[in-house]
C-alpha cells in the first residue's frame, strides 16, 4: 500500500498585485506518496475551506504537463527538484516525510502577480504575436509535401518547438531573462523552410518586445535549461543571437 | 415521464451526390463584400483548435474577431493535451487510402449514428489541414528523404495519421495559436483570456453577444456580435475524474442549451481503455497514454480473483489474456469501446489488479524478449517515461497497470450541416458540437474534426449566415437582453456565494462524478440510469442547499468559478442519463446491458434508433422535449461492427 | 537596404547586442590579461628579462598606444554594459524569493557565475589603482632607472619588488586575482555563448576550459608576487 507521510508547507500567500504577501506555514497529514504536487495542494484546499479560510490560489489545467499552466516554486527550485517535470507531473515521493517545503509564485517584474501563486504571464503572448508565426492565411497553402524537409531538422524544429510557455525559464533565470523561451520560437521556426522568409523580421521584432516586457538580460548561467520540463537547450539562445546579429547587419 | 420524439430537425444537407455536396454548397453560398466584414463583428468562445483556427481565419478574412479563453493564454486550450496524430486522406505511402475509405471508417468506427454529409466533408477536408499545419511551420515527424511520415493508428488499415512526436495536438494548436497572435498583432482579433462565458444573449431569436466574467477582477461584461462562435470543447469532467484539463468545463453550451440551443447525444461519451489508473481519493484528472501502447502490450488478468501474487509470479497457465482469448482476429487492438467494457468486465469480475483492483495489466514482457527493451523504448520510451513519473514504476520490468478513463464526448450542441444550432447565429465547433463521430471517435479524429470546423468549414457557413441575415444594428449592450442575461448571471454567483454551507465544490463534483461513473458510464441499465436521474435531482438540491465557497465574487476566486461548472454539470449528468435511458440500443460508446448479443457485444437497433436525439430546454423543472433527427444512409449500408 | 544608423545603434543595444558586445570585450580582455601574465612572468627568467620586456613594448610607440586606447575602450564598455545588465537584472526580478536555489547540472550557475558583478566591480577598482601604481606610478625621473643593453629605462623590475615586499601588496593582490580567476571561469565560456561560438558538444569542452584558464592565468599572476615577497627573507 502506499505510503502515508506528513508534509508542512510555506506557501506564500498574498490577497492581490498591491497587498502585502507573507509565507503562512501548513501541514498536511496523511498525504500519499502517490499524490502529485499539486493534489497536495488540492487536499490542502479542501482543509482550508472546511476550516473556513480561504483556498489557495494556483494556476493549473491538463495536469499532464503539457499546457504549461502551472508553476511555482517548490523549495526554490521551479517546478520542484525533479528534472525536466511541470509541477503537476511532480510527485509527494520525491519529497520525505516531515519535509518542510517553500512555496512561491514565479517572480519577475514582467510576470506581475494575480494573487497568491498566480502570476500574468501575458508578456509571454506578446512576444509571440511580435513575430512568433509564419504569415500563411488559411487556404493558400501549397500541398504539404511539396517541400521535403530534412529529418534533422524538422526533429531539431520540433525539441525547440517543444516549449510549454510555463515561465519556469524566467523564474528561475537569477536575471528574470526571457531568453529561453523567446529563442525556442525563433530557432523553431529558423530551422524550416516556411520560417525562413520572415526570420530576420521575426528575431528583431521578438527580442525587441522581449526588452519592452521588463525581462532581464542573458547572463549565461544556464539555470533556464536545467528548470525546462521540456529540455529546451541554451543552444537554442546561442542561435538566436546568430540570427538576430544576421539579420542586424542585412 | 419520458416525451415522445416531437419533430424531425432539418440538417439543411445540401441535395446532390455525397462527393458533390460541399462544392455545390460553396458554389452556391452567399459571399459577404470586404467592405462589410469589416463591420462585422464575431465573438469566438475558447482557444482551442476549434476556436483558435476559427478565429485566426475570420481575421484573416477581414472580420472583426473577439476571442475569449478560460486559461490565461490562448495557448493553453486542452487541445494542446492530444497525443497521437491526426488522420487525413493524402495517400502518401501509396497504401490504397482515399477521401471515401477516410469516410467510411469515420462513419462506421461511429457505428452509424453521425451524419453522412458532415462526415464526408470532413474527409475531404483533410488533406488541407495537414497543408496548412505545414505551412504554419508544425514540424510534424518527416522520413530521411524530407517527406512527411505516417503511421496506423488505432486498428486502421492505412497509414492515414501525421503525428509530431507524441505532442501532435500540442503542435497543431501552437500552429492556430499563432496564426491567432498574427492576428492579434494586425489588430483584427482582440484577445480576452481569463474570461469564461456565462450566458447567451439572445436578441430576436438571433445570438447577439456573451455575458462573461473577467477571472481576475470577477466583473461581468456584455460583448456585441453579428454572431457567436462557440467551441468550448466537451463535458468529459461531468465525471469529475476524465482525462480533460481541470478548466475544461459545459457552462458556456449549457448556457446556450438553457437559450434555446438543442443539446445532441448527451450519452455518447467515451472511454479511453489506457489511461493510468486511480491512486486514491485524493486523484484530481486521470492521465491518458496513447493507445499505440497495444501494438505491443498484451492486455491480461489472473485467472483467478483470489490470485494476490505479483504478476511475474503468475505464470503463463493462470493469466487470462481475455482479448485475444474473446477477439481472436483483432486481439488487443480492438476499438477503445470494446477494450474499455471488457476491462471493467474483468474487474467487475473481481480479477481486476493493484491496491484499487481497478486495473488490469498491459504487459511488455513478450515484445521486449522479441524485439528488445531497445526497440520498445524507441517505440514508446516517452509514455513509458510518463508512467513511471506517475507511479513510480518501471514498465521495463513490471507490466503497466492501465484503466478505462472519460477521455471525449461524442455528444455537445446540434448543429445542421453549417454547423449553426436551434439558434440563429451560434455555431457551435468542434468537440463542443455532436456533429462527426456518432457514437464512438475513432482515434486521431478529434484534431482532424477541430481544425476543418474552424478552418475550412465556419467560414463560408458564416458568411452564408451574414450575408442572408439582416442584423439589428440598433442593438447594444444596452438592450434589455443584455441587462436580463447580466443580471440572471449575476445573481447565480451571488446565489452561490449565499448558500455558506458545509460541503466543499470538490465534493459534491466527486460525488456527480461517482453516480455518473456507475450509472452512466461504460455499461447502462434502465434501472440504474432511473436512479441516476433520481439520485443526480437530490445531489442539485443537497448542493444548493450545502455548498461553502469562500471569498468574494469581485476577486479571483477559483472555487467560485468551479461552483458554477459543477451546478451545470449536475444539471447535464440528468440529461445524460435521460438520453441513455431513451436509447434502447446499445451503440458506440453507449452500452445498455439490456440490448447485447448473447455473446455479450453490443446490439444496435437501426430500425427505431438510427437518428441523432437532440434536447430542447423548457425550463429549470420540467423536462426538457426530446427532438429527433433522422439519419439517412444513401452510400453506406449499416453493417455490425464485429471484431472477432 | 542597408542598415541605417539608427537600426544599427538599436540592435546594438538590444538585449542581444549588449551580449555580443560583452563577449567580444570580453575575449579581448582575456587576450590581454594572458598577454600581461606572461609578461610579468619575465620577471622570474633573471635581472634584466623584464625591464627588458617592458622597454621593447614601450618601443612600438604609436601602435602600443592604439593599443592601450583600445584596451582602455574595451574596458570601459564592457564594465559599462556589466554594470547595466546587473541594474536591468535587479529591476526585471521584482521581489526576493524567499527561498533559492540551483537546480544542477546542466545549469551553469555556479558562485563564479553570480558574482560577476562583484569580481568585476573589484577589478575595475583594482585597474585603477593598479595603473596609477605601475603605469603613471614613479618613472626615470624619480630615480627608478636601469641599464639595458646600454641603454637607460624605466626601472619597473625595482617598482615591482618594492610593492611587493609590502605584505598588503603580495597578499591583496592575489586576493583580486583569484576574483578575477573566477570572472574568467564564467566569463570565457559565457563570452563564447554570447557570441554563438558554441554548441552543446563544444560546451562540454569549452566550458571546463574556462576553469582551466582561470587557474592558468590566475596562477600565472599570483606567482610573481608571492616570489617577491618570500624572497626577500631568503
Amino acid at each position: 500500500m502506499a505510503e502515508r507521510m506528513t508534509i508542512h508547507l510555506s506557501v506564500w500567500r498574498q490577497a492581490g498585485p498591491d497587498a502585502p504577501g507573507r509565507l503562512v506555514d501548513y501541514t498536511v497529514e496523511d498525504a500519499s506518496e502517490h499524490m502529485s504536487f499539486l493534489e497536495l495542494l488540492d487536499v490542502l484546499n479542501e482543509q482550508l475551506v472546511g476550516r473556513n479560510e480561504e483556498p489557495v490560489a494556483f494556476d493549473s489545467d491538463c495536469r499532464e504537463g503539457i499546457c504549461g499552466s502551472c508553476g511555482v516554486m517548490v523549495g526554490g527550485i521551479a517546478h520542484g527538484p525533479q528534472r525536466r517535470t511541470a509541477v503537476c507531473q511532480l510527485h509527494v515521493r520525491t519529497f520525505s516525510d516531515g519535509d518542510r517545503i517553500v512555496v512561491e509564485p514565479f517572480r519577475a517584474r514582467a510576470f506581475p502577480l494575480v494573487k497568491d501563486l498566480v502570476v500574468d504571464r501575458s508578456a509571454f503572448d506578446r512576444i509571440i504575436a511580435a513575430g512568433g508565426y509564419v504569415s500563411a492565411t488559411t487556404g493558400g497553402a501549397p500541398d504539404a509535401n511539396a517541400l521535403p524537409i530534412s529529418k534533422r531538422a524538422a526533429d531539431e524544429a520540433m525539441d525547440y518547438a517543444a516549449c510549454i510557455g510555463c515561465g519556469a525559464c524566467v523564474a528561475a533565470c537569477p536575471n528574470a531573462s526571457a531568453s529561453l523561451f523567446t529563442a525556442a520560437k525563433v530557432v523553431h521556426l529558423s530551422l524550416l523552410p516556411q520560417g525562413h522568409v520572415e526570420a530576420d523580421r521575426r528575431v528583431m521584432a521578438m527580442v525587441d518586445q522581449m526588452r519592452q516586457e521588463g525581462f532581464g538580460d542573458c547572463s549565461n548561467h544556464a539555470e533556464c535549461e536545467a528548470v525546462c520540463p521540456k529540455g529546451i537547450s541554451i543552444a537554442g539562445i546561442a542561435r538566436m543571437r546568430r540570427a538576430y546579429v544576421r539579420a542586424a547587419l542585412r | 415521464m419520458q416525451q415522445s420524439a416531437r419533430s424531425t430537425l432539418d440538417a439543411k444537407v445540401p441535395a446532390g451526390r455525397l462527393q458533390d455536396k460541399w462544392d455545390a454548397y460553396k458554389d452556391t453560398v452567399g459571399l459577404v463584400s470586404p467592405a462589410n466584414k469589416r463591420k462585422r463583428t464575431i465573438l469566438v468562445i475558447g482557444t482551442g483548435l476549434a476556436g483558435g483556427s476559427a478565429a485566426a481565419t475570420l481575421g484573416a478574412l477581414g472580420y472583426q474577431v473577439k476571442s475569449f479563453c478560460i486559461q490565461d493564454s490562448a495557448r493553453r486550450a486542452h487541445s494542446i493535451a492530444a497525443q497521437g496524430g491526426i488522420n487525413a486522406a493524402k495517400n502518401y505511402p501509396n497504401d490504397g487510402d482515399t477521401i471515401w475509405r477516410l469516410y467510411y471508417d469515420t462513419i462506421k468506427g461511429g457505428d452509424y449514428r453521425s451524419r453522412e454529409a458532415n462526415v464526408y466533408r470532413l474527409a475531404q477536408v483533410s488533406g488541407n489541414i495537414i497543408d496548412q499545419a505545414v505551412a504554419q511551420g508544425v514540424p510534424f515527424a518527416r522520413e530521411y528523404g524530407g517527406l512527411l511520415a505516417n503511421r496506423s493508428f488505432g486498428g486502421a488499415q492505412v497509414s492515414r495519421t501525421f503525428y509530431a512526436r507524441g505532442q501532435t495536438g500540442q503542435q497543431l494548436l501552437l500552429g492556430a495559436y499563432q496564426a491567432l497572435s498574427h492576428q492579434i498583432a494586425a489588430g483584427q482579433v482582440t484577445m480576452l483570456p481569463r474570461r469564461e462565458m456565462l450566458d447567451l444573449v439572445v436578441v430576436d431569436g438571433h445570438a447577439r453577444g456573451v455575458i462573461t466574467r473577467n477571472l481576475v477582477t470577477g466583473q461581468l461584461e456584455r460583448h456585441l456580435g453579428d454572431a457567436v462562435l462557440l467551441s468550448t470543447g466537451g463535458y468529459g469532467n461531468a465525471y469529475y475524474l476524465s482525462t480533460n484539463a481541470k478548466n475544461s468545463n459545459v457552462t458556456a453550451a449549457w448556457r446556450c442549451y438553457r437559450r434555446g440551443a438543442y443539446f445532441a447525444n448527451p450519452c455518447f461519451t467515451q472511454i479511453h481503455p489506457t489511461c493510468i489508473p486511480v491512486s486514491g481519493s485524493y486523484q484530481s484528472k486521470l492521465t491518458l497514454m496513447s493507445e499505440s501502447l497495444r501494438n505491443d502490450g498484451r492486455v491480461w488478468v489472473p485467472k483467478d480473483s483470489q490470485d494476490r501474487r505479483a504478476p511475474h509470479r503468475i505464470p503463463e497457465e493462470d493469466r487470462d489474456y481475455y482479448l485475444e482469448r474473446r477477439y481472436p482476429s483483432f486481439g488487443n487492438l480492438v476499438p477503445r469501446d470494446v477494450a474499455s467494457r471488457a476491462a471493467k468486465k474483468e474487474c467487475d469480475a473481481g480479477r481486476g489488479v493493484g491496491d484499487t483492483r481497478l486495473a488490469v495489466y498491459l504487459d511488455f514482457a513478450d515484445a521486449i524478449g522479441r524485439l528488445g527493451q531497445q526497440a520498445i523504448r524507441e517505440r514508446y520510451g516517452n509514455l513509458f517515461e510518463m508512467y513511471e513519473r506517475i507511479t513510480g514504476e518501471n514498465p521495463y520490468e513490471v507490466p503497466m497497470r492501465i484503466y478505462p478513463a472519460v477521455h471525449y464526448t461524442m455528444g455537445g450542441l446540434w448543429v445542421d450541416y453549417e454547423l449553426q444550432s436551434t439558434i440563429n447565429g451560434l455555431f457551435v465547433l468542434g468537440e463542443a458540437n455532436f456533429s462527426d463521430h456518432g457514437a464512438n471517435r475513432l482515434g486521431a479524429s478529434a484534431l482532424m474534426q477541430g481544425l476543418a470546423d474552424g478552418y475550412f468549414v465556419i467560414p463560408f457557413t458564416l458568411g452564408a449566415y451574414l450575408s442572408g441575415t439582416r442584423v439589428d444594428k440598433q442593438v447594444t449592450v444596452d438592450h434589455d437582453a443584455f441587462r436580463e442575461a447580466e443580471s440572471s448571471a449575476q445573481g447565480r454567483l451571488l446565489a452561490l456565494l449565499a448558500v455558506k454551507g458545509d460541503k466543499t465544490v470538490t465534493e459534491f463534483h466527486r460525488e456527480l462524478g461517482r453516480l455518473l461513473w456507475n450509472d452512466v458510464g461504460m455499461a447502462r441499465t434502465r434501472a440504474g440510469l432511473e436512479e441516476a436521474i433520481d439520485s443526480i435531482a437530490a445531489l442539485r438540491e443537497e448542493f444548493w442547499g450545502r455548498v461553502r465557497i469562500l471569498g468574494e465574487n469581485n476577486t479571483f476566486n477559483k472555487d467560485l468559478e468551479f461552483a458554477g461548472r459543477v451546478a451545470d454539470f449536475m444539471e447535464l449528468g440528468e440529461l445524460m442519463a435521460r438520453d441513455a435511458l431513451a436509447r434502447k440500443e446499445s451503440c458506440g460508446g453507449h452500452f445498455r446491458e439490456e440490448y447485447q448479443t448473447t455473446e455479450g457485444e453490443a446490439l444496435r437497433n437501426d430500425r427505431d434508433f438510427a437518428h441523432v436525439s437532440a434536447w430542447e430546454h423548457t425550463g429549470s423543472n420540467s423536462t426538457p422535449v426530446h427532438h429527433q433527427e433522422a439519419l439517412a444512409f444513401e452510400t453506406v449500408e449499416l453493417t455490425r461492427r464485429s471484431y472477432k | 537596404m542597408p542598415p541605417s544608423a539608427k537600426s544599427v545603434l538599436q540592435a546594438v543595444a538590444s538585449p542581444v547586442g549588449r551580449k555580443v558586445l560583452t563577449g567580444l570585450t570580453g575575449l579581448g580582455l582575456v587576450l590581454f590579461v594572458i598577454v600581461h601574465m606572461l609578461g610579468n612572468l619575465t620577471y622570474l627568467q633573471g635581472e634584466d628579462a623584464y625591464n627588458l620586456y617592458a622597454h621593447k613594448l614601450a618601443g612600438y610607440g604609436v601602435v602600443l598606444y592604439a593599443l592601450e586606447v583600445g584596451l582602455a575602450a574595451f574596458f570601459v564598455l564592457h564594465a559599462y554594459i556589466g554594470i547595466s545588465i546587473w541594474l536591468r537584472k535587479r529591476r526585471a526580478r521584482g521581489g526576493r524569493y524567499a527561498k533559492y536555489r540551483s537546480a544542477r547540472a546542466p545549469s551553469r550557475q555556479t558562485f563564479a557565475s553570480r558574482t560577476m558583478i562583484v569580481s568585476g566591480l573589484v577589478l575595475l577598482v583594482f585597474l585603477v589603482l593598479h595603473l596609477l601604481h605601475f603605469k603613471f606610478g614613479p618613472g626615470i625621473g624619480e630615480g627608478y632607472v636601469a641599464t639595458v643593453d646600454g641603454e637607460q629605462v624605466r626601472d619597473l623590475r625595482r617598482l615591482m619588488t618594492e610593492q611587493f615586499q609590502s605584505p598588503l601588496y603580495a597578499f591583496g593582490y592575489p586576493l583580486v586575482i583569484i576574483l578575477m580567476g573566477f570572472h574568467l571561469r564564467h566569463g570565457f565560456w559565457s563570452a563564447l555563448q554570447s557570441l554563438s561560438l558554441t554548441s552543446p558538444r563544444l560546451s562540454r569542452v569549452l566550458y571546463p576550459m574556462g576553469a582551466v584558464l582561470g587557474l592558468i592565468v590566475g596562477a600565472g599572476f599570483i606567482l610573481v608576487p608571492l616570489w617577491i615577497y618570500f624572497s626577500q627573507f631568503i
